[in-house]
């Protein structure tokens, strides 16, 4: 099965929310259906971070926050190589860390 | 509720500990209890600031350490705040809220943190815990890149040029280099930062468009107050300092959740309730002590506390509004930039240093003029924690 990184949605008021809440930041219900973060979005703002913490071999990483079209933002690892704010980007899952020889996947955004 | 007042205050040497977390305390709070002439009176409790102790220097329970090595067992109460980069603020205001209450009447607090007993991918690793779990830390979030991510969009919005992130390095510098305790003294020039030909050699990337220079120093260091109730001060000091307000706020834990990732509302909202509960406005504060673990910091919070109009901080910096001799001066220690950043001490350290100015006592960094009333903002996490404090003097 593919990985997928969840949002929650809000039974009562329908509202996205990533990451979740224990109650609906819009409406105050418990319950929600999960939702996979997926599709499109608008690059908000990124960064390339050149001090990186333990587990990473790399020169920097990039990272940014984007806003879905689904309705949420999210930060991901950026595979941009010119990322530009405001750039359309499509979200997919995958490595983003690898920490005591475990995997850990999350959300990776690439040019439209 | 009582007035409280400090009676007492002391800092080590910032930077690399020559002394073990426990000794630093030690020192810090021997400097603050011989100030406040203390004696033989007794302390009532003691509040520890600290973040990282039990993961970088494998101790826990560090406030009873701290009272075992004090002798102040068995009276004294002990406790650890463990508040993030906000801890040190946190542990005044509980202090304060213990005299003010009735609760106790002589208090010390003392915030220390060491953290160069790791090496500098562990202390990254370490303060990239206040990231939220899922949503940022397992994608290798730091704090220096969230900044970074806030920074373009501040820049991008109201037109902040990197050139003057590198004013608030060189104004805090210039002022951390006449701070006998401080980490980094060392001036810097727009040349050696941005201009020169070997600017980008002497100043790389950390979190584009955050460079070396835009971010604190990792530091070891440990700041103490003695709290004593207003109408006991002139028993220990002739130059009691009031704590006239404090407020703290918090925000989302992911930065991207907040309506407007632009704007730091627990700093906002910490000051407001720290000016209210002081019956003071921004327009009265005489100096400044601002968290500015990022250039970009500095700028920010001195909008959302009500210095400065949203979007003209780097004008006023620009003007020199906020050098010492300027009309608000911010950092004159030198700031989280120059005189360091020991994560958990921090707020202690810059109530310290406010203390200090309000007495005048700052020596080479004094801001003149006599300042009567000072505000410090300590910044937890990135914003999801914010501790605001007013202080006046109380002679």
């Amino acid at each position: 099965m593919a990985p997928v990184v969840e949002a929650a949605k809000c039974r009562k008021c329908g509202k996205i929310s990533y990451p979740t809440h224990y109650y609906c930041p819009a409406c105050g219900e418990r319950k929600f259906d999960p939702l996979p973060v997926e599709g499109e979005g608008t690059l908000l703002t990124w960064t390339k971070v050149y001090a990186l913490p333990l587990d990473y071999a790399d020169l920097y990483i990039t990272l940014g926050i984007v806003e879905m079209d689904m309705g949420i933002r999210a930060t991901g690892r950026l595979e941009i190589d010119d990322p530009k704010t405001g750039a359309r980007v499509r979200v997919r899952v995958g490595k983003v860390r690898e920490t005591g020889g475990t995997d850990i996947t999350g959300l990776i955004f690439t040019p439209v | 509720m009582r007035d409280v007042a400090i009676v007492g205050a002391g800092s080590t040497q910032f930077g690399r500990a020559q002394w073990s977390l426990l000794k630093m305390m030690c020192e810090a709070s021997h400097d603050a209890m011989k100030n406040a002439n203390l004696g033989d009176r007794k302390i009532d409790a003691v509040y520890v600031a600290n973040m990282g102790s039990t993961r970088n220097n494998k101790m826990a329970g560090l406030s009873s350490a701290l009272v075992d090595r004090l002798n102040l067992y068995p009276h004294a109460a002990a406790e650890t705040i463990e508040n993030g980069p906000a801890s040190g603020a946190s542990a005044v205001k509980h202090g304060m809220q213990a005299v003010a209450s009735g609760h106790c009447d002589l208090v010390l607090v003392c915030g220390g943190e060491r953290m160069r007993e790791v090496n500098n991918f562990e202390a990254t690793e370490f303060v990239s815990y206040l990231s939220h779990r899922y949503a940022e830390y397992v994608y290798g979030v730091t704090l220096p890149s969230l900044a970074g991510m806030f920074a373009r969009l501040y820049m991008e919005r109201y037109g902040i040029k990197p050139e003057h992130l590198a004013m608030v390095a060189i104004k805090n510098h210039a002022n951390g280099a006449k701070n006998p305790k401080a980490h980094l003294r060392l001036e810097v020039t727009m040349e050696g930062l941005l201009t020169g030909p070997d600017a980008h050699m002497n100043n790389p990337w950390v979190a584009d468009p955050l460079r070396f220079f835009d971010c604190c120093p990792v530091s070891d260091g440990a700041s103490a107050v003695l709290l004593a109730p207003a109408d006991m001060a002139a028993k220990f000091t002739r130059k009691p300092v009031l704590i006239a307000g404090m407020g703290q706020a918090t925000d989302t834990h992911a930065v991207h959740e907040r309506p407007d990732p632009t704007e730091l509302t627990a700093v906002r909202l910490a000051a407001q309730k720290a000016f209210a509960m002081a019956n003071l406005a921004p327009a009265d504060i005489h100096i400044a002590e601002l968290h500015d673990a990022f250039t970009i910091l500095e700028i920010a919070e001195s909008e959302e506390v009500g210095f400065f109009p949203k979007g003209q901080g780097h004008l006023a910096l620009e003007r020199g509004e906020t050098k010492i001799g300027g009309q608000l001066p911010i950092n004159p220690s030198g700031g989280l930039k120059a005189r360091g950043h020991p994560v958990g001490n921090t707020g202690v350290s810059q109530i310290v240093e406010v203390v200090n100015q309000l007495r005048g006592e700052a020596g080479d960094y004094q801001v003149p003029g006599e300042p009567k009333n000072g505000f410090a903002i300590n910044f937890g996490g990135f914003g999801n924690n914010v501790v605001a404090t007013v202080l006046k003097r109380g002679y």
